[in-house]
């Protein structure tokens, strides 16, 4: 999902420990992280795609005290429902009868929208016939030819019925009328008295309706030849020479004999018929049909492209083989779930929804919201006016005109990086940055302050009634050049810290300025890959290192009160056993986009 | 983070503020008054469209046999309705006869600028980006993100903790844990005075945003 500039992305470092201990050895391992360490985080290398995540996705464990991501946790399923009727499955449902919903919602198979159970009857007491009808894009199921009988049970009517309005035989219909052309079959073959399967014609009886076999059939078909060609392979006696191999869907039908049946040993035991394959339509098998190609030739000949179906539609159909637009099929809603998240090293829960569906509270949920800093960008108002920028007044903030989308190469620009600590214990933050951008266009970036205090996230009132924080002469920030000055911070709160970041976007093109070439460090190596640039190049995403100190309550952490909840223990200072601890991450910061000159 | 609808530089008195703390923009276009009830701490702002006057016509059934008012838009508390978006009341024909039914919109809803609305329901901490359009009888539950420019379908539902987007809209993702849950931790009332970061979270406590709004 793209956000809007500015963001901040948070990196989560599970995808670095996984693969470096796995393909090194341990001297190398080492090696291998400490230059890890020394490299700079570079959000637009391929795998950075898969770590980087907005803070409110991110989860935290405490007992590991790390950040976890939607790639270091475990889901666990906690119950399906589907989306559209709010009605959870249980997980039998599930089981038998797939992912989708089994009431009456309906997904339009041309556009996705929710369908609806429209009546025909144009009396006005909405009767019979009913369709589904799509108010999207107003495809209904009339024109694959079905209509229905009652408003309810959709799904059941409408796997009963084929695209036309012809009835589709259901499983144990289908099963008896496989029965009775292999008997027929059988019979046949008796009857010529010799095997002789090229010359099999199709006989006056089976002729009834020699449709070719649709998908779902051809899949019963294909279960059933392969189920009784199991069985066929189990030995009749179960105390047979070979080892039991429970794993073998066959031996474990033959553990499963051995209680049942004591009439199968009376067949005889034919030695192994080795395991065949599918012969006839009546087995799943499937012969490519010439003739079927060249009527579709025929047809796209005769109605264009425009009965086809688009590759996207196509996919979204339960049967693959469709071809054209009055094959479609509606899309019974699938289902979604509820899922608990485990961290993945510790195995502690992390989140743990409530099981209604409808219930959107948490049983358990760690966030990293609570545990590490939220930092956060936007541009500093560029009239640094002192006389101004005293009174600055929230809702005229001229900043809100400033155009992310449209950085000027070359120009020194401003913004405030803004971090704020949700921890009960004032931190100490360090913040860095490589000096340019990584990436094909290079801009440079400064922290003017990297190194300060955040004060601790205490009650809001503590705020107002001590005001020990002394008001920032921001005059003073300002020299006379007008520039900022660095090693100061901007501004602060009670628990939070604003810095200036001053940065030069880099030149889309590695056009020949005389102001890069003095710059001799953002030119050079831009001319050296020419090879324009790729898509959100001119994106500024700044990489920024954060390393927070701080001392916490070791008691209130191992009694398993969190930071959050245990704070009014922690202040009290219980045992008095204070930790020093160090949390270090990397985030991304996206700052705006740099217009082409 | 998306940023608040353009604030226009509004002469003084831009809002009407009622006492339960609704600000109603002078600029707005309301009709049937008496058919819209606002939670409190709620914004209306400049040409927005609430067309109250669309209201069911079915006789409503009163105890007191008095004559009801019925209501056809309720909006609840610390919801804010950006510029130029419209409300009306999703209508039915049956019997050659509109009937209009009453929209229901929770509490800390956020309704980008230019959104056209026929919804049913809009359940609480819901956010939806600019220039949305959501056809009649459409159902947002709960902790809803609609991305902008999406078009919500008819009677489409969307189950709680969803992402949506697109023409027409379908679910492309689920919020994350932490939606709604402000930055400064418990009790999180972030920075005070110039250079503080946004004091409100997509599909959090609005209140700290309905404040700023003057």
């Amino acid at each position: 999902m793209a956000q809007p500039f500015p963001y901040t992305y948070y990196a989560c470092d599970c995808f670095d420990s996984t693969t470096t201990t796995a393909s090194k050895r341990a001297s190398q391992v080492l090696a291998a992280a400490a230059e890890e360490d020394e490299r700079d985080f570079d959000p637009r290398s391929p795998r950075s795609n898969y770590s980087l995540f907005p803070l409110e996705h991110l989860l935290y464990c405490e007992d590991c005290q790390q950040i976890r991501c939607p790639r270091c946790v475990i889901e666990e399923t906690l119950n399906w429902y589907c989306p559209s009727c709010l009605f959870e499955v249980p997980s039998s449902v599930v089981k038998s009868d797939g992912n989708r919903c089994t009431r009456n919602c309906f997904n339009c198979p041309v556009c996705t929208a929710p369908m609806t159970t429209n009546s025909l009857d144009t009396s006005g007491d909405n009767g019979p016939p009913y369709i589904l009808a799509c108010p999207y894009c107003h495809w209904s199921t009339v024109e694959i030819g079905i209509e229905f009988e009652k408003s309810t049970g959709i799904s059941s009517q409408l796997a009963r019925v084929a695209n036309g309005g012809k009835h589709i035989p259901t499983q144990k219909e289908r099963d008896k009328e496989r029965e009775r052309k292999k008997e027929l079959e059988e019979r046949r073959r008796e009857g010529r008295a010799v095997m002789s399967p090229s010359e099999e014609s199709p006989t006056t009886d089976t002729e009834r309706e020699e449709v070719a076999p649709s998908h779902d059939e051809l899949f019963a078909n294909l279960g059933a030849f392969y189920k009784s060609q199991m069985e066929a392979q189990t030995p009749s006696n179960p105390f047979s020479s070979h080892d039991i191999n429970y794993s073998s869907p066959s031996a474990y039908s033959r553990i499963v004999n051995l209680y049942s049946s004591t009439t199968s040993k009376k067949n005889k035991r034919n030695k192994h018929t080795p395991f065949r394959e599918a012969g006839s339509a009546l087995e799943g098998l499937t012969i490519h049909d010439s003739a079927a190609d060249a009527a579709a030739i025929e047809r796209i000949k005769r109605e264009g492209w425009g009965s086809t179906l688009s590759p996207s539609t196509k996919h979204a159909q339960i049967n693959p083989n469709l071809r054209f637009d009055n094959e479609l099929r509606p899309l019974a809603t699938l289902l979604c779930t509820k899922r608990s998240k485990r961290c993945r090293s510790c195995r502690h829960i992390l989140s743990k929804p409530e099981t209604k569906v409808t219930s959107t509270r948490y049983k358990i949920k760690l966030l990293a919201l609570n545990h590490i800093p939220r930092l956060s960008i936007r541009a500093l108002p560029l009239n640094i006016n002192p006389a101004q920028q005293q009174p600055l007044a929230p809702p005229a903030r001229p900043e809100s005109a400033f155009n992310y989308n449209g950085l000027k190469s070359g120009i020194p620009t401003h913004f405030l990086l803004h971090l704020s600590n949700p921890l009960f214990d004032p931190i100490r933050v360090t913040l860095a940055t490589p000096s340019t951008t990584p990436g094909k266009v290079q801009s440079r970036i400064t922290i003017l302050c990297p190194q300060f205090d955040v004060g601790a996230n205490t009650d809001v009132w503590d705020d107002a009634l001590a005001s020990t924080l002394s008001p920032i002469n921001r005059t003073s920030l300002i020299n006379d050049a007008g520039q900022i000055e660095a090693g100061k911070i901007w501004d602060r709160g009670r628990n939070w810290t604003s810095v200036v970041v001053e940065v030069v976007p880099g030149f889309l093109k590695p056009v020949a300025f005389p102001v890069l070439a003095e710059d001799g460090k953002g030119g050079g190596e831009a001319e050296g890959d020419d090879g324009g640039l790729d898509e959100d190049e001119d994106v500024l995403e700044i990489p920024v290192f954060v390393r927070i100190e701080f001392e916490a309550d070791v008691v209130a952490e191992e009694r398993g009160l969190g930071v959050s909840v245990g704070g009014g223990d922690a202040k009290k200072g219980e045992g008095g056993a204070r930790e020093k601890r160090e949390v270090a991450f990397w985030t991304v910061v996206g700052a705006g986009r740099i217009a082409p000159l | 983070m998306s940023r608040p609808t353009a604030r226009k530089a509004a002469p003084k008195g831009e809002y009407i503020e009622t006492d339960s703390g609704n600000k109603v923009s002078r600029r707005s276009a309301i009709t049937g008054t008496a058919n819209i009830t606002l939670g409190g701490r709620t914004v209306i702002m400049a040409d927005v469209v609430l067309r109250g006057d669309l209201h069911s016509t079915r006789p409503v059934p009163s105890s007191s046999g008095k004559e009801v008012t019925p209501t056809s838009i309720s909006i609840g508390r610390c919801t804010v309705i950006s510029t130029g978006s419209v409300i009306k009341p999703p209508c039915r024909t049956s019997k050659g006869m509109p009937h209009y039914y009453p929209v229901k919109i929770g509490d800390n809803v956020f309704v980008g600028p230019n959104c056209a609305i026929s919804a049913i329901t809009i359940a609480s901490h819901v956010h939806i980006g600019a220039n949305v359009t959501i056809h009649p009888f459409a159902i947002i539950k709960e902790n809803v993100k609609i991305l902008p420019n999406s078009v919500i379908p008819a009677n489409m539902v969307i189950a709680p903790g969803s992402v949506v987007g697109g023409q027409p809209a379908r679910v492309v993702g689920e919020v994350g844990e932490g939606w709604g849950v402000s930055g400064g931790g418990a009790g999180g009332g972030l920075g005070v005075g110039g250079g503080g970061e946004e004091k409100w979270v997509e599909g959090g406590d609005l209140r700290e945003l309905v404040r700023s709004i003057k």
